[in-house]
């Protein structure tokens, strides 16, 4: 549109004095005109340059308006164009076919003969819809990038937080093995294993209330948490200790983290752990020998981390021997809903765990294909993550 | 969406609440909780969820937040009325002590 018109109108009719009565009104209306008097001329003139509003008369030589209009509509460089049809009279005849040229995309008719007031409402009437429009398609423009730029920024951190996650792989004499999968690309699930300088290996498995970008990031605060506080002596009831304080601090109402951390020590085949309102870990004693076994619960009920710098937490030893299994999982796995409205819940996932492959990678696959079967067809809607450690 | 009702027993506020609390309603459950503390300034905010099968992390973290508010605004938040299945969740969490849980409404209010 025209930055000193109110915008481009073409005139299609075959009488050039139709045509100079519209030209003359519209012009003194503020409208910039060009005129064609035939519909042929109608698509040179709009290769040349592409009006705003073609006002084409219904029985125009050459091509005639309803099929003009159809043409234009065809075309996606032209179809939001807006288009009025002229018709000759009001009789039935002309009535159907100012319907039939409405129902291919003609935007509004005009009887003629033309009253001047009128045409100049109607034009005026148009280009408010037609401003509305390019507003609108101005903010689709924009929404799109926008769109765009945040799932590019969503799957950078996705990959980034992809990447923060350790690889499948042996740390001592224990071997390890997870799956991962957040719903929406990235979220709130995290876990860490590493080993101790002053030796055994430290196990941390995490959930961040909430989903999406803020989860992630408060997930990521979490695992620096727990890699900055396992430095020092102390076990999992000071490390427990220490990441409450620095979420609590850190941290906005309503944010904070479930959490099973554990230290794991081949000299005493044991793990301490500390349950920070997480869900309960597996243990499975001799759990790798591919035999029916009995696994157990490894539960002491604490206080998530986060919600509060004076919660209290517990810590527990139990056996964890060479032969062993241990099972770490986030809500995601066992709030899974199948289609009858049941959830998966510890028991279920205790009972996929009382038989398992003596592999490790066949033992997770297991565990999470059967939990898929369990909720088909629906889909998980919380973020999954399942890790399998076997003490060698 | 959740179902939820509201009513004033004296200068306590009720608040009954039906449905599964997850991340997709804990803004609806936050809005109505933070419209009847605005509009009533009760001393003790009872919350209801005899009607409540599941609640979620995003749902604790509603509560937790609640309830500290409430102890900053030097009122009460009592909940009742809990099912097994959301106990099993505070338990687990160890919230259970943290809030003041009552069997029945009447009780919640009457302490």
């Amino acid at each position: 549109m025209s930055h000193t018109t109110k915008g481009l109108v073409l005139i299609a009719d075959a009488e050039s004095s139709i045509r100079d009565f519209l030209h003359f009104y519209l012009k003194r209306a503020g409208y910039q005109v060009l005129q064609a008097g035939d519909g042929h001329d109608v698509l040179i003139e709009m290769a040349k340059v592409q009006p705003d509003l073609v006002l084409a008369d219904l029985s125009l030589p050459g091509i005639r308006g309803d099929h003009l209009c159809k043409i234009i509509k065809k075309n996606p460089d032209t179809r939001d164009m807006y288009i009025i049809l002229m018709t000759p009279t009001n009789d039935m005849l002309d009535n159907e076919t100012t319907i039939e040229a409405l129902n291919i995309g003609a935007d509004d008719t005009i009887i003629k003969p033309l009253r001047g007031q009128e045409l100049i409402a109607r034009v005026d009437s148009a280009f408010r819809i037609i401003r509305m429009q390019k507003e609108i398609k101005q903010h689709n423009r924009e929404l799109t990038v926008y769109r765009e730029n945040v799932q590019r920024d969503i799957e950078l951190a996705a990959r980034l937080q992809l990447s923060l996650l350790p690889e499948a792989g042996a740390v001592g004499p224990y071997r390890y093995t997870h799956i991962y999968k957040p719903v929406g690309g990235i979220g709130g699930d995290i876990y860490a294993i590493s080993p101790l300088p002053y030796g055994g290996v430290g196990v941390l498995i995490a959930d961040v209330s909430g989903h999406g970008v803020t989860a992630s990031l408060i997930s990521t605060m979490v695992k620096t948490s727990f890699e900055n506080h396992i430095r020092t002596r102390g076990g999992p009831l000071i490390w427990a200790q220490c990441m409450n304080r620095d979420l609590a601090r850190n941290t906005l109402e309503e944010q904070y983290a479930t959490a099973f951390i554990a230290q794991l020590d081949p000299m005493t085949s044991t793990i301490s752990y500390v349950c920070a309102g997480h869900e309960p870990a597996i243990y499975i004693a001799d759990g790798q020998s591919g035999e029916p076994r009995h696994p157990a619960i490894l539960n002491n009920a604490s206080s998530p981390l986060g919600m509060d710098e004076n919660m209290s937490f517990s810590e527990r030893t139990t056996p964890f021997a060479p032969g062993d299994r241990l099972i770490l999982y986030t809500d995601g796995l066992v709030e899974a809903e199948s289609n009858s409205n049941t959830i998966l819940s510890s028991e279920g996932l205790l009972r996929f765990c009382s038989e398992m492959p003596s592999e490790l990678e066949d033992a997770a696959a297991l565990i999470f294909d059967q939990t898929q079967l369990f909720i088909d067809p629906n889909k998980f809607t919380d973020d999954v993550t399942l890790v399998v450690i076997d003490h060698l | 969406m959740l179902n939820i009702q509201t009513k004033q027993e004296g200068n306590a506020s009720v608040l009954s609440v039906k449905g599964k609390i997850n991340f997709e309603v804990t803004a609806q459950l936050r809005g109505a909780i933070k419209d009847l503390i605005a509009a009533q300034q009760p001393n003790l905010l009872v919350i209801n969820l005899e009607g409540t099968s599941f609640i979620d992390s995003s749902g604790l973290g509603l509560l937790v937040a609640a309830r500290s508010s409430a102890d900053k605004n030097g009122s009460r938040l009592h909940i009742c009325c809990i099912s097994p299945q959301v106990k099993k969740v505070f338990d687990q969490t160890n919230l259970t002590n943290y809030f003041s849980i009552f069997a029945t409404e009447q009780d919640a209010l009457r302490v």
